[in-house]
């Protein structure tokens, strides 16, 4: 079910007020944030967010069309090696 | 033998049915389809007339994406997902399902028939049938 039309977009308060912040100072630096289900407003757009994806720090940059996703669906938190990789890598060295 | 909207050939069956046959069109459209057209839904295709015909494929054009179009709007929101880098675009993109399901067994349906990988054993040693494995 969908959120509530009334409360509108959910947005980290902190975030709010950081992203504020550097609209108003007209900073480029990347906005470092661990609020990935956050979504994304017009606000936003222009802006470089360096989002946490559980170890380190991911710099996405927001473009118009982001907008109404929430951030951590850019941001992927797990990696994939294919599988048999340590077989192929074993096969590989003997 | 009936055409609606291209290429669409159902016949012999419920109208109600037959119009399933195209994309677009589900159990719930199809009633709609037909109420809307003021033709009784129970009656086989083979007898609707031809302005019958024509009634139904305007209401379902004023009404309803189907086919062709249908296909091309959902390949362009899944191209969209892909190309701004949405985990969902990934998802598409590598086959596998979107919306959080588990992928540990089951998911066939994205994943399709099983694939098999076996041990990589070292070049030179044949592997063995496994009828041989237990002795």
């Amino acid at each position: 079910m969908g959120r509530s039309v009334k409360k509108g977009p959910f947005v980290d308060v902190r975030l709010i007020e950081k992203i504020e912040k550097a609209k108003k100072e007209n900073s480029r630096k990347p906005i470092k944030t661990w609020s990935r289900s956050s979504t994304i407003t017009p606000d936003f757009v222009g802006l470089t967010l360096s989002v946490h994806n559980g170890k380190t720090f991911v710099n996405i940059y927001i473009t118009e069309n982001m907008v109404g996703y929430k951030i951590g669906e850019f941001v992927h938190t797990r990696t994939f090696r294919a599988h048999g990789a340590h077989t192929d890598k074993a096969a590989t060295t003997t | 033998m009936a055409r609606i909207i291209g290429v669409e050939i159902p016949d012999g069956k419920k109208s109600k049915i037959a119009l399933r046959y195209l994309y677009g069109i589900g159990p719930a459209r199809a009633l709609f389809v037909l109420n809307s057209a003021g033709i009784d839904p129970e009656k086989k295709v083979k007898d609707l007339t031809g302005e019958e015909l024509s009634k139904i494929a305007s209401t379902i054009q004023a009404n309803f994406k189907v086919e062709g179009p249908l296909k091309q709007e959902i390949s362009t929101n899944i191209r969209e997902l892909t190309s701004i880098g949405t985990y969902r675009g990934y998802r598409h993109k590598v086959g596998l399902p979107v919306r959080g399901q588990r992928t540990s067994c089951n998911a066939r349906t994205r994943k399709g028939p099983r694939k098999t990988v076996g041990v990589l054993r070292k070049k030179g040693k044949e592997r063995k049938p496994i009828s041989d494995k237990k002795e």
